[in-house]
């Protein structure tokens, strides 16, 4: 069955990702694609076309909060729903990404309903 | 000759008028008689129509109250109908939402559950991904950090030669800072290190349940073929985790039995250079 929709989690620590991947694999209908930091993010995104992106915040190379300014400028992707996975204590980075335009914010450590119940909320996706 | 008797007369010799004149009073005696026992017949009719038709009256009334309250008997009836039937639509509404709730509860559980193995999944998977020391103990830190909600942890080797406990790693605390414990002598009772080395010793957790959570939250003996080679020590949790759950239970757990075997495989690994000992030589070890 092909997935209806498709997500990109940006997240450069594998254990991190495996966690998305797996609390995401509950949502028919979502295909996952995975990417090690912003930049390989960006890559992706060149080459696909996303309907939500996931990003962590604190990443080498490419940092989230510079992929979120990225996507917002560009015209392929500026309308894509971006959630931001932060760390306790970050409140500047959050309030920065939220500035930047991400839609949403998720704090470590993450639960999977949260991001679940997140994702499904902008994606419009029922219960 | 014998005069014959007129009829109706007395045999008295009264004169002819006189007789006539009684009979006549006679007579009106009775008319008038006649006629005012008919009035009275008359009034007391009229009398006893009229109390008829006060009695008929009155039991029209009452009819008609009777008929009010049957009336009225039948809308009781109709509504104690409706009432019990309303009460089995509640009984019914309530079993149904004791169900749904019952349903909700076991949704929570499950999805509790869900992520309980989720969550052991991906660490039994990420504890064992790695035979390179440095990212091996990098996988266990992470695990603690976003898993369980670890603030500032240490891990713990034993240095079995000098007998000492000796921090080979810690996140949200600088390891230069992280006390060496020396198993010689006995650390100051109820101190951090004291229930490090308890652990270390005996081999048996501590999880500290206190609410707010002290320190250490969580010491986790390293077992390896059946020894304890090190600690893990959790000095505190994030802000917004209060306590551990079951799932931290299970994490320690298998922390416990598999962290210390991944760090001294790795370790050996790396000594070896990297390579995968023969078959030869695996198949002898296995005889």
């Amino acid at each position: 069955m092909n997935a209806q929709y498709s997500c990109l989690v940006v997240e450069d620590s594998p254990m991190m990702r495996q966690l998305l991947v797996v609390a995401l694999s509950r949502l028919k209908n979502l295909h996952v694609t995975e990417a090690d930091d912003g930049v390989d993010g960006l890559r992706k995104l060149a080459t696909g076309k996303f309907d939500i992106i996931l990003t962590d915040i604190n990443m080498p190379i490419m940092d989230g909060l510079k992929l979120v300014k990225r996507v917002r400028s560009d015209p392929t992707h500026k309308n894509v729903p971006i959630v931001v996975i932060t760390t306790e204590g970050s409140n500047e980075d959050r309030q920065r990404a939220l500035q930047l335009g991400a839609n949403a914010y998720i704090t470590k450590p993450i639960q999977a309903p949260q991001v679940i119940a997140k994702v499904r909320e902008l994606l419009r996706i029922e219960a | 000759m014998t005069e014959k008797k007129a009829p109706g007369t007395s045999g008295s010799d009264r004169p002819r008028e006189e007789v006539t004149g009684e009979l006549k009073e006679k007579r009106d005696a009775f008319l008038h008689t006649f006629f005012r026992r008919g009035a009275e017949l008359t009034e007391e009719l009229v009398g006893e129509n009229r109390r008829l038709r006060e009695q008929l009256g009155e039991l029209e009334k009452d009819n008609a109250a009777l008929k009010t309250h049957l009336a009225s008997d039948a809308a009781i009836r109709d509504l104690l109908k409706k009432i019990e039937e309303l009460e089995r639509e509640k009984a019914r509404l309530l079993s149904t939402v004791h169900a749904q709730a019952e349903i909700t509860n076991r949704f929570a559980e499950i999805e509790s559950e869900l992520e309980s193995f989720a969550n052991l999944y991906v660490a039994s998977f990420q504890i064992h991904s790695s035979l390179r020391v440095r990212t091996a103990v990098r996988h266990i830190r992470e695990l603690l950090v976003q898993l369980v909600g670890a603030r500032r942890l240490a891990i713990y080797f034993v240095d079995e030669g000098d007998k000492h406990l000796s921090p080979i790693a810690a996140d949200g605390v600088d390891v230069a800072t992280v006390p060496v414990i020396d198993l010689r002598e006995a650390a100051a009772p109820a101190s951090a290190e004291a229930i490090v080395e308890r652990t270390y010793l005996t081999g048996v957790p501590h999880l500290a349940d206190t609410d707010p959570i002290a320190s250490p939250a969580a010491c986790i003996p390293l077992q390896l073929e059946n020894r304890t080679v090190g600690v893990i020590v959790v000095y505190s949790l994030l802000e917004h985790k209060k306590r551990f759950v079951a799932v931290d239970r299970e994490l320690f757990k298998l922390l416990g039995a598999h962290a210390g075997g991944t760090i001294v495989s790795a370790y050996l690994w790396g000594q070896a250079g990297g390579r995968s000992p023969s078959a030869a030589a695996l198949r002898e070890l296995c005889a």
